[in-house]
């Protein structure tokens, strides 16, 4: 770089510029969520003082009015539960099978990883519909395991496609020896393998969780007011406009995305992974 | 691997025969390893992928309602397309979704590569940036169209605040349509530019010195050096957000609803309305088939480009 710079003047209005860049894209980036997190931390009357406050003292009663509402930490629990068993049930199902696919190619594993691919491009509504119908017909729907399914169709591919970019990265040389030690397939696979794989699948847990806790179109349209998850319940509040409480929504809103934000900072270096799924290495 | 893994087995078998029935258990097992290794997912995702798409393939050839068996509904041929392909709504929310796609993944590129370049200079405080930059991905969809939603608020909203005026951003067809985009831009820009970054963290840094010595400026090095090393990464960014626009949501449900006027109106929305509000499961199956044959070609050419890239 020291080359390309000139003098050191140059150098520094160059990093000045890019700062001020920056700083503009982050500010305009940071902007719908610092303003909604003010409106949060406002009363009720605070939020729609004309012009808009921007220094007033916090408060923090929106937060306890959704905290103790049933219907709020309902749909917490919702979420935690549908999320987690989505997250479980792809990576008790794809794991074996990215092991297989990654070390034992057999006829037709290219066409069967294929299909996964599609599974996880298509459009989710297309999978939705006759899914919904199916489910409805035999009275699964509104329950959690319908919602914990219909999450399956991105969180199985997501996680085949990262453990088996992960399997083959493994030397074969570990399961090679403890096959010659007497070890069968089997052991070999849960006691030599899964554990060198854990990286792998918290990685692949993380970025599964996240989309379940995020997503909104499988669960507004299999759940009820009962299964209901975060989501959708914050679509509700988008229902009558001009009647909505403001606080309300914005402190469920935050309480929403704080965990996954939180979640997802902690696992910063595996998001670049999981959006690229495969397709770039690095 | 496979075959040296079979060779050893042979020479196995006496010890197996010696250890616990258990083992010998597992050992007979390992023949149909792969087999039970790969026959759950097999089984997932048949059951909620494989089938319930060959259901909806039916349905679309049917006139059915929610009341009658699964397979009772009354076949109709193409019917169901036909009414597609003549439904202005529809052939509108083809030209909304591909004009949505083409826009959103244009600015998405074009700011996510801009922000990846800044990223990769080398200057204190860049972790604590990047940080910042990549906020709005990890936010669930649905709550940061909420929040743009509090800024666009006609009487309320920061914006108009600003502005000093009353516009109803999400009341008129144009400036409806032009906040979803922007949404769309602000929610996965951070993709592309976490995509582009690690791309250009991974590049060799001598042919761009190279380049330098040979006196090339700035711009020719961009241009004639970068981008040339960054093709697969910038290829695979702009696939990716392609197929993802073109199955664009919930930004739009909760800020327009397809509306006003169809303005909004995304083929993700057009079936969601059909299926899940008209009730009518032969149309929106059929207008999601049409969605999964366009969206199948763009999967094809992306999975060809990935191919293509593992074979170097």
């Amino acid at each position: 770089m020291s080359i390309v710079v000139g003098s050191r003047r140059h150098t520094w209005i160059r990093a000045g510029l890019i700062y001020a860049a920056l700083i503009a894209l982050a500010f305009v980036f940071l902007l719908p969520l610092v303003w909604v997190l003010g409106l949060s931390l406002k009363t009720r009357t605070q939020v729609f003082s004309d012009p808009p406050l921007f220094l007033w003292w916090p408060t923090l009663e929106n937060y306890y009015d959704v905290l103790t509402r049933a219907d709020f930490l309902k749909a917490f629990v919702n979420t935690l539960i549908v999320s987690a068993c989505a997250v479980g049930l792809s990576l008790g199902v794809g794991v074996p099978a990215a092991y297989a696919f990654a070390r034992f190619p057999f006829k037709g594993s290219g066409l069967l990883f294929f299909a996964l691919l599609v599974m996880r491009m298509l459009p989710p509504i297309a999978v939705l519909v006759p899914m919904y119908v199916l489910f409805s017909k035999i009275g699964l729907t509104t329950t959690h395991l319908s919602v914990v399914l219909a999450y399956s169709t991105f969180a199985l591919p997501l996680v085949v496609w990262i453990m088996r970019g992960f399997f083959e990265d493994l030397p074969a040389e570990l399961e090679e020896s403890a096959w010659i030690d007497g070890a069968s397939r089997f052991s070999a696979f849960r006691l030599v393998v899964l554990p060198l794989a854990r990286p792998g699948m918290v990685a692949a847990s993380i970025l599964c969780l996240q989309l379940a806790w995020n997503d909104f179109l499988f669960a507004a349209v299999l759940t009820n007011n009962a299964t209901q998850t975060l989501p959708v319940l914050m679509a509700g509040f988008s229902g009558g406009d001009s009647g909505v409480d403001w606080g309300g929504m914005t402190a469920s809103g935050m309480l929403v995305i704080l965990p996954v934000v939180l979640f997802s900072f902690a696992a910063q270096r595996h998001l670049v992974t999981g959006l690229s799924t495969g397709a770039v290495k690095g | 691997m496979g075959e040296s893994g079979s060779a050893t087995q042979p020479g196995l078998m006496p010890l197996a025969a010696s250890g616990t029935a258990r083992r010998s258990l597992h050992f007979s097992l390992d023949r149909y390893f792969t087999r039970l290794a790969i026959l759950p997912t097999f089984v997932v995702m048949l059951g909620i992928f494989g089938i319930p798409l060959l259901y909806s393939l039916y349905l679309s050839f049917t006139g059915w309602n929610m009341q009658q068996g699964l397979f009772s509904g009354r076949l109709v041929g193409f019917d169901n397309y036909q009414d597609l392909l003549t439904d202005p709504v529809f052939i509108n929310s083809v030209g909304v979704t591909l004009v949505f796609t083409a826009a959103a993944v244009a600015a998405q590129m074009g700011l996510g590569l801009g922000i990846a370049l800044l990223l990769n200079v080398d200057l204190p405080f860049m972790r604590v940036l990047r940080t910042a930059l990549v906020v709005p991905m990890m936010i669930t969809p649905i709550v940061g169209a909420l929040c743009w939603k509090l800024l666009l608020d006609p009487s309320h909203g920061l914006f108009n605040y600003w502005l000093g005026q009353k516009i109803i951003w999400l009341g008129s067809p144009g400036t409806a349509l032009l906040a979803v985009w922007v949404v769309n831009v602000w929610h996965s820009t951070p993709y592309v530019a976490l995509i582009l970054l690690a791309g250009l963290r991974s590049l060799p840094s001598e042919p761009r010195e190279a380049a330098s010595i040979d006196g090339a400026s700035q711009l020719q090095i961009f241009w004639h050096v970068t981008v040339p090393l960054l093709r697969p990464y910038l290829l695979v960014a702009l696939l990716l957000r392609t197929i993802f626009e073109f199955r664009a949501f919930d930004n739009i449900y909760a800020m327009t609803g397809g509306g006003p006027a169809n303005a909004t109106m995304v083929l993700s929305m057009f079936t969601y309305l059909a299926s899940f509000v008209s009730f009518d499961f032969s149309l929106g199956a059929a207008a999601s088939w049409l969605m999964l044959l366009m969206s199948l070609v763009m999967c094809l050419f992306f999975i060809a480009v990935i191919r293509r890239r593992e074979s170097y």
